[in-house]
């Protein structure tokens, strides 16, 4: 070991030089480590790590994390002292050259030098980073840290993963601490004893106690419910009958395990079975009510007005785009995010819809009101128009960034998961249902509507103004359109040809199976067909699974047979359509 | 088909007003669709394929002669990707081209470069089991990306369980086939092994995601994924969704890279891998360089997205392609196809990711191999990188492992011979 000179222009905790061999573990002595890890010596890095990892400093879960990575540097002084510094990224300036912002380790504050942050070219770091032992020492440590931490998120997944492999035996205390601590939430309070009972669980052992000890160990995880013991019981038992074909075990003992352990899975198999209908359910829901956004604009302009809209998709496709405006606008980033971003854009995504729909309809569709094979070609035209619009605009790529509220979800029950971006959508699926029922059956404007569309020259006799209500009614459903789209942001891409790839088909599916013309057939064939698919997906028949290629299949026989018993849909339609019969 | 016959004037009359001025040009044909469902992968490889044709021109061209680029539309069709290319090949009496990205556009126009003795250079990575003479691929073939990349997940993050999951067509399919086979020779149980399909552009992955989250609830399995296109934003965001980060289940991926990213919300991506044989975060000063003059070159053609604009692995391929047929046609002095492709076996170049060079026969490239974890800005942290360069199989050895790999096709005689 060489001797190790270290200078530092931060804060208070500063230690200025120490010597070979007589590294003290000072108080709020992170810094003196640091150095280290530039020693190029695994054992003393080793030791220093773990050194660290025991002052559970919450700030080193990300040091850690950085260092794993290999985002950490050795940027020698001038005098070639270690200075230890952090460069996640480079930078480019507007000639696009490249430097290496640098922050300090622990505090992540920027790395001053001369009051001004440092960044020198990403040729002058050395790399430090460590080799695979070293990795999974510091990744251990990090999940170690995340015990203390005080945000819910990191200290849940630093309980969760101590009850995974490689077990880490050493959280056991800590644990235990955390799961009788009662100013704990209840879900880590749960989560703790999970692990602490998956690490005993995980004890490599071929002697008859230590698997009774495991066995009990599995009963508690049985009585915890708990899925992440269901995934390893078949492995547990596979190791039960190799120590007794080996020998280790009599068949006896390894009988009354074995019966513990069956009992035990059925248990929780039966868990699993209820915990995967109640998700399976809401995933039909959630796909269902997707459907139902994305075909109410068209159950408008094609259910109510018989115009063959093959642009719906794209005016979806605009109010996504909308929405990537109004984030542009509001300057809402991954690294700041402005959430009130997406209240804004649901408006603006309507408008801009609603726009085009009201130009589409201005110059094409109403000369072809009375021509659905013209109006078929024509609305096929535009659509192709404004892909290729949309595309000279923004280029192939873009990204919509969600909501930071979006991410995750609410655990209804013990791991049924509803994830908030599918609830959001189920509610704005709802709302625009209501809002389409209001304007259309309770308002003077859904009566004109339906009058016109029902017998357009009696309303026109009768002094309605049915051009008005024509370009009315299209704008409307285009704007709907236009939701879905913004809606979709949360959950999907954006790309200048999302509408032809993935709403067309299925917007024309529910509107046509659910019956041209009425919205309660879009809202009952959306819900059905969403919640067949995801009913069908997941069956297996020894070991064939269905899955989302056969699932599709079966789905649109299932339709066409339908469509051949039902040709009308599910409720017969009404109006001009229904009408012209 | 109106609609080609007039691209087909339009691109004819470009043609024609840029031929005029030069009298001693070699003509090079780029055959990459430019509209349609590929149009957003594929832009991006025509543009830095005219960005290496400028550099070269500006440096006084090939042999003496100036570089004219012939760019056709295939507009996503394959059965018109043999149409352009018997186009480019009779009509214009291109020297060589440089096209496709899909495995079926380049099947497509194969029987057309065998037939016609023609050269292309292939520059995206794709399943392997296939050695045209007519064909050089400058991307990776499976051992170079699929193996090392599932031998990471098993070794560094300690991986035990493999949910392999993919668009339903043929390169992940083959893919999926090499790495099962890989996994079954380090002794992965069978049950250990999930595989799954999607069909093209499938948006909805709750049931998959949960699937997942099952599988992977004894805390040591990863996803391999060759989920293609836009589905991955669909996916990854509902991985995110349901609570799951790359500590409970890492992803690795094989069709994500920077220019993907960029249409993707990525803080539900970090910290998941993806491999390749080149980020646009390889620290050399090459790589700087290329990322520079690629960023300038995109500011002042006007593309769309500007200095926004990343470079990625198939960028990179399309890129030192066009400088691997330049070195191997001033190596031989000529622009004969026969005398070309004998001096690209075995060549050594300098690409912007560093030093790489052509396989001796079997029409591959040697690359390094290098695994990156997704950082918050849509670039890759580098977290491995293979010990030098790999030598690519033409056809893999875990498909074939009695070592009686088929016969190289296409080439002079047509027969595979030389």
């Amino acid at each position: 070991m060489g001797f190790i000179t270290i200078s530092f222009a931060q804060d208070e905790d500063i230690i200025t030089v120490e010597t070979e061999g007589e590294t003290k573990a000072q108080p709020n002595g992170l810094l003196s480590q640091l150095p280290i890890l530039a020693s190029g010596d695994d054992e003393l890095i080793a030791e220093a790590i773990t050194k660290l990892a025991k002052t559970g400093d919450t700030r080193l879960e990300n040091f850690f994390e950085l260092y794993r990575q290999g985002s950490v540097y050795n940027w020698p002084t001038e005098d070639g002292e270690v200075r230890i510094v952090v460069n996640l990224e480079t930078e480019m300036d507007d000639d696009f050259n490249e430097f290496a912002p640098l922050v300090e380790p622990i505090t992540g504050k920027p790395f001053l030098i001369g009051g001004k942050q440092a960044k020198p070219d990403l040729f002058d770091l050395e790399d430090i980073s460590p080799g695979r032992k070293l990795r999974s020492l510091v990744n251990s440590s990090k999940f170690l840290i995340r015990l203390f931490s005080p945000d819910y998120e990191t200290k849940i997944s630093g309980v969760k993963k101590c009850g995974d492999p490689p077990f880490m035996v050493e959280a056991l205390g800590s644990l235990e601490d955390i799961s009788k601590d009662p100013g704990e939430k209840e879900k880590i309070r749960w989560t703790a004893s999970e692990s602490m009972a998956l690490i005993d669980f995980g004890k490599k052992t071929e002697e008859y106690t230590g698997l009774t000890g495991r066995v009990e160990a599995l009963a508690k995880l049985g009585a915890l419910k708990s899925l992440r013991a269901l995934a390893r019981i078949a492995s547990f038992e596979k190791e039960i009958q190799e120590l007794q074909s080996s020998g280790k075990i009599s068949s006896t003992e390894s009988g009354s395990l074995l019966k513990k352990t069956t009992s035990i899975r059925k248990d929780l198999e039966s868990h699993k079975g209820s915990v995967e209908l109640a998700g399976n359910l809401f995933r039909g829901v959630s796909y269902g009510s997707v459907l139902i956004l994305i075909a109410l604009g068209l159950a408008i302009t094609f259910g109510l007005m018989g115009v063959i809209n093959m642009a719906h998709g794209e005016l979806v496709m605009i109010g996504a785009y909308a929405t990537y405006e109004v984030q542009m606008y509001f300057g809402h980033s991954p690294e700041n995010s402005v959430n009130e971003y997406y209240f804004f854009a649901l408006p603006i995504a309507f408008i801009a819809s609603a726009a085009v729909g009201l130009l589409m309809e201005k110059f094409v569709v109403r000369h072809l009101y009375n021509r659905p094979l013209e109006s078929l070609l024509a609305t096929w035209g535009v659509s192709l128009l404004l892909i290729q619009l949309v595309r000279l605009r923004y280029g192939d790529n873009i990204g919509v960034n969600a909501p930071t509220w979006a991410r995750g979800g609410y655990e209804i029950s013990q791991d049924v998961v509803l994830p908030f971006a599918r609830l959001y959508l189920l509610a704005l699926s709802a709302a625009c249902v209501a809002f389409i029922y209001f304007i259309i059956r309770k308002t003077r404007k859904g009566m004109l509507i339906r009058a016109t569309m029902q017998n357009r020259d009696m309303a026109s006799s009768l002094g309605v103004r049915t051009r008005n209500v024509d370009r009315f009614t299209f704008a409307l459903g285009s704007g709907i359109a236009g939701v879905a789209g913004y809606g979709w942001t949360i959950v999907g891409g954006v790309t200048p040809d999302m509408g032809t790839k993935l709403f067309i088909v299925d917007s024309f599916l529910v509107v046509v199976a659910g019956g041209v013309g009425e919205l309660v057939g879009v809202l009952c064939s959306g819900l059905g067909i969403g919640v067949i698919t995801k009913l069908i997906e997941p069956l297996e028949f020894g070991g064939f699974t269905i899955g989302p290629v056969w699932g599709k299949v079966i789905l649109l026989a299932l339709i066409v047979a339908f469509i051949q018993y039902k040709p009308a849909g599910l409720f017969a339609p009404k109006g001009r359509l229904g009408d012209k019969k | 088909m109106k609609k080609n016959k007039l691209k087909l004037a339009i691109v004819a009359l470009l043609g024609l007003a840029f031929s005029i001025p030069q009298l001693h040009a070699v003509k090079i044909g780029v055959l990459h669709s430019l509209s349609g469902t590929m149009a957003i992968s594929e832009t991006s490889l025509k543009d830095v394929v005219m960005m290496a044709v400028g550099e070269i021109n500006e440096a006084g061209g090939v042999l003496g002669e100036k570089v004219e680029a012939v760019v056709v539309d295939p507009a996503s069709d394959w059965p018109l990707f043999a149409e352009k290319a018997k186009e480019l090949i009779t009509e214009e009496k291109v020297a060589v081209t440089f096209g496709c990205w899909t495995s079926v556009s380049r099947k497509s126009c194969l029987p057309v470069f065998e037939e016609e003795n023609a050269l292309l250079f292939y520059p995206v990575q794709y399943e392997g089991e296939e050695q045209s003479l007519n064909v050089f691929y400058t991307a990776a073939s499976p051992n170079q990306q699929l193996v090392p990349a599932a031998e990471y997940m098993a070794k560094e993050m300690g991986c035990k369980k493999f949910y392999l999951l993919g668009t339903d067509y043929v390169f992940p399919r083959t893919a999926n086939k090499v790495l099962k086979a890989y996994l079954k020779s380090e002794g992965v149980p069978d049950e250990n092994v999930m595989e799954e399909y999607t069909p093209f552009h499938h948006q909805d992955y709750q049931t998959i995601v949960s699937k997942v989250k099952e599988f992977a609830a004894s805390g040591d399995a990863c996803i391999l994924s060759t989920i293609n296109g836009d589905s991955n934003v669909p996916f990854y965001k509902e991985f995110a969704n349901q609570g799951l980060t790359s500590d409970d289940c890492p992803i690795m991926a094989f069709s994500v890279s920077e220019d993907e990213l960029r249409a993707m919300d990525v803080p539900p991506l970090v910290g998941h891998l993806a491999a390749w044989n080149y980020f646009q975060s390889v620290k050399s000063p090459g790589n700087a360089a290329f990322v520079k003059s690629f960023k300038k070159f995109c500011v002042e053609a006007g593309l769309p997205g500007g200095a926004k604009r990343v470079t990625c692995d198939p960028i990179e391929a399309a890129y030192f392609g066009v400088y691997v047929w330049k070195a191997a046609v001033e190596k031989c002095g000529s622009f004969d196809v026969d005398k070309v492709r004998k001096a690209v076996y075995g060549l050594e170049f300098d690409a912007p990711g560093g030093k790489k060079s052509m396989h001796p026969t079997n029409q591959h490239t040697l690359k390094p191999v290098y695994i990156g974890e997704i950082l918050k800005s849509g670039q890759f942290k580098i977290v491995y990188a293979s010990d030098g360069l790999v030598s690519p199989d033409s056809y893999s050895s875990y498909l074939w492992p009695d070592g009686d790999y088929p016969k190289p096709t296409g080439g002079p005689n047509g027969d595979g011979s030389l």
